[in-house]
């Protein structure tokens, strides 16, 4: 008796297994004869993360052109010019007699400053009074701001060195002395883990888990829709049979999880060592923390695609959405400063604790341990999602049960 | 244009309205999604320039002169000392953590070199993996020791007898730079990205609606009656297809312009009318970039994902976050294919810089070419829709044998 009885159980174990099985094998049969999945979970995947990359990869602003105005026409004031043009960050495109001048080739956006040297400007240092140079920046893009201000600060700090010595000399602090007065202490600049300081390495990371993250949920609200379009269910064929949907789910899960091991895998850790982006981490880390967000957005999606009737509709209405996901993260504008309410909306989107433990883990190299935060969130979040999809999932069915019953 | 032509038209558009209001659906989720992207960019960066950024210190000198940098440091509103380390390993980890964008490290001795004038050292360790929170916060620092400096050489040129503002100031800083920041004097970086990272969301919904709108009539296979409502004259029916949506886009987008320069006070120095009429056409142009990937794919669902594709791309090469000059040389040449990357040309010229019209002037043109782009695919948009409609006419005509 008690026997049978375990031999039963077993036998019912095996046959959920296999059941969970065939649901993996089916699911992946349903994405690879659709073009259009796999256009998502393959092509997409494939491409994003070499496309973004090459986008970017100067990383930074070199030469950006400016004019410049000198109506002192002095040494000093040649100097400055001359000094101006050598920064990295800055070139002489244009040198021109007035503001009037400099207009045109501004508003034709063909220089993105204006660097203006008034007639005073060698007089002053001569007469030991504070000279004043005027900056004019474009203010269109930050790049074009920040590139400006580096030029610029560089060129005047390097230009009023050796005045600055002249004149403590004339006021009596000499030699030594007014080298170290000038300067009392030195103050150095260490970047740390993003060392170009550029635009590549400070995107891409993000844009790459967004892609994770969107492409998997596009795909599965996709899958559903076409199911329920071309079947006319309102769950899906498999689960119909014998009312059971829990082998379904986690068939499901499976092979979406299975299908973007191998994706994050590359987009997550080949990616950023084929172009020479930061690539911190510890591999093994990076695997063990996106374990829960793959698990998170899957459980996620599935959810979400239980109120998605059409193949279409997600990919219609929610393509901006990446946009969103990538601010709440706070990679620009920083968590720090967000209103409490963003900060709030972000906890629901598991792409928030992900963009922000792979920039932690990837990009500064931190352990597991220190993401414990945004780790634990995602179980959280993998949780929630599973208990809700089941939920969502035995509320369906009983609808359709019961409107086929009446 | 005939009677009969704006008659068909406007069949073709109340027909749209009707579909649209019957199916509210996509009606609502374009409005919803305008409107929560209007709310959400905008209150997100509402501060402007970002205040009081968290950073760390490790200060093992401990001396009157360190904790001088530290008040000045605390005094400033754009950073704040939030955590106090006792070594820097410490300081960076919680750094990795992401609770602190820079770290201030004042090493054993600080004050006693100081005094001895033996030039010590001070380090900022900033995170440029937050790009903007650790360029700013770095900017500060270096002001904040800056003044440091001056106060310190200050001191050592009053013990010589050098006193007095117009005699200190000029050997304390030989030339000063005069800074103008051409329409957004207060570095607002809500500026920088609203207002054409909003317009970058307007044109993802365009797109993709007016794909869906056209493919789904060939994909339900109501082509049929689509054409016969339009009188079967395609460009009628197309023209009425299109239209009501061109007017609820050029509406959200012009509530857009009013959120912008009205509600949030962002610099507008040239024209709003000129900006209004760049939004209507950037609709249009958008709509027709719509017509063409259908007319083009002619499946939806290959549609679908080239609009996506597409309209992803389109973020990235309007140029206001990456300039397009800073692009490798064979990739700039894309930047030519999108119409936002006119309208923030025109953006730049009219509301930042105030620029004369004739500068933006060619911008306009460039968009307006984009309305082209529907006739190029026009015969074989005709074809598939009579093609459609045959098949299903013929289907039509089995069903009713079968029923008969």
């Amino acid at each position: 008796m008690n026997n049978s009885n375990k031999s039963n159980f077993f036998f019912r174990i095996l046959h959920e297994i296999r059941r969970v099985i065939y649901i993996i094998l089916d699911e992946y049969r349903i994405i690879l004869k659709d073009s259009g999945l796999v256009v998502i979970f393959f092509g997409a995947t494939l491409l994003y993360p070499l496309l973004y990359p090459s986008i970017y990869r100067n990383e930074t602003i070199r030469d950006m052109p400016i004019a410049v105005i000198d109506e002192s026409q002095s040494v000093r004031s040649r100097d400055l010019v001359r000094r101006l043009d050598a920064t990295p960050h800055l070139s002489v495109a244009y040198r021109l007699n007035n503001l009037e001048e400099a207009k045109d080739p501004f508003y034709k956006q063909k220089i993105h400053g204006v660097v203006h040297i008034p007639k005073d400007y060698s007089q002053k240092i001569h007469r030991n009074e504070q000279a004043t140079v005027s900056f004019y920046c474009d203010m269109s893009s930050f790049m074009y701001y920040r590139t400006m201000m580096l030029g610029a600060n560089l060129s005047i700090v390097e230009a009023g060195k050796d005045i600055k010595i002249e004149r403590m000399n004339a006021a009596g602090i000499t030699g030594k002395s007014a080298e170290i007065s000038a300067a009392p202490f030195h103050y150095d600049k260490k970047i740390l883990f993003n060392e170009p300081m550029g635009f590549a390495s400070f995107l891409l990371p993000v844009v790459l888990v967004v892609v994770i993250h969107q492409t998997l949920f596009f795909g599965i609200t996709m899958l559903t829709g076409t199911l329920r379009e071309e079947k006319l269910v309102t769950i899906d064929p498999q689960m119909r049979q014998k009312g059971k949907f829990f082998p379904t789910i986690i068939g499901k899960a499976l092979c979406y999880f299975s299908m973007y091991i191998v994706i994050c895998s590359y987009a997550l850790l080949a990616v950023p060592r084929i172009f020479q982006l930061p690539h911190l981490g510890d591999p093994l880390d990076i695997i063990r923390f996106f374990t829960p967000f793959l698990l998170a957005v899957i459980f996620f999606s599935m959810l979400i695609s239980v109120f998605i009737r059409n193949r279409e509709t997600s990919m219609v209405v929610f393509p901006f959405f990446s946009l969103v996901l990538l601010f709440l993260s706070g990679f620009s504008w920083p968590q720090s400063n967000m209103p409490w309410l963003w900060k709030t909306f972000g906890i629901i989107f598991p792409s928030t604790f992900g963009i922000q433990g792979y920039l932690k883990l990837n990009s500064m190299g931190a352990g597991l341990s220190q993401v414990q935060f945004e780790y634990i969130a995602l179980w959280i979040q993998a949780a929630v999602y599973f208990i809700a999809t089941i939920i969502a999932y035995r509320l369906q069915i009983r609808i359709t049960e019961n409107k086929i019953k009446s | 244009m005939s009677n009969s032509t704006i008659q068909q038209i406007k069949n073709v558009a109340g027909r749209e309205w009707k579909r649209m209001l019957t199916h509210p659906v996509h009606l609502l989720s374009s409005i919803g999604a305008m409107l929560f992207c209007y709310l959400f960019f905008l209150t997100l960066m509402s501060e402007g320039l970002p205040r009081q950024l968290p950073i760390g210190i490790v200060d093992n000198d401990n001396s009157s002169m360190s904790r001088t940098l530290e008040r000045n440091i605390n005094a400033s509103p754009q950073v704040e000392i939030v955590g106090k380390y006792a070594s820097f390993t410490e300081a960076r980890k919680d750094m990795q953590r992401g609770h602190i964008y820079a770290i201030i490290d004042i090493a054993p001795g600080f004050q006693s070199d100081l005094l001895a004038n033996r030039q010590p050292s001070i380090s900022f360790y900033v995170n440029d993996v937050y790009l903007v929170a650790g360029s700013l916060s770095y900017k500060d620092l270096t002001y904040i020791s800056e003044l440091m400096t001056g106060f310190i050489l200050q001191q050592s040129l009053e013990a010589k007898g050098v006193t007095g503002k117009e005699t200190l100031m000029p050997i304390l800083q030989p030339i000063a730079m005069d800074t103008h920041q051409i329409g957004n004097p207060y570095t607002n970086y809500s500026v920088y990205l609203s207002n054409v990272l909003l317009p970058g969301v307007l044109q993802m919904l365009i797109i993709m609606f007016t794909i869906y709108a056209v493919g789904v009539e060939m994909k339900q296979n109501t082509t049929h009656e689509w054409l016969l409502t339009g009188n079967n004259a395609i460009l009628s029916a197309l023209t009425g297809k299109v239209l009501p949506h061109t007017v609820l886009f050029t509406l959200l987008g012009l509530l857009g312009l009013f959120l912008l320069y009205g509600v949030m006070r962002f610099p507008m120095n040239g024209s709003i009318a000129w900006m209004s009429l760049a939004m209507f056409i950037f609709v249009m142009a958008h709509q027709a970039i719509g017509i063409f990937i259908i007319g083009l794919l002619q499946r939806l669902r290959d549609s679908i994902s080239i609009g996506m594709f597409y309209s992803l791309l389109s973020v990235s090469f309007a140029g206001f976050t990456f300039p397009i000059e800073a692009m490798p040389r064979g990739v700039q040449i894309f930047s030519w294919f999108f119409p936002i990357r006119y309208y923030f040309k025109i953006y730049v010229n009219e509301a930042l810089n105030g620029a004369d019209i004739r500068y933006s002037l060619i911008y306009f043109a460039g968009m307006l070419i984009f309305l082209l782009l529907p006739f190029l695919v026009y015969p074989r948009l005709r074809n598939t829709i009579l093609q459609h409609e045959t098949g299903s006419a013929i289907k039509n005509s089995r069903c009713n044998e079968q029923l008969q």
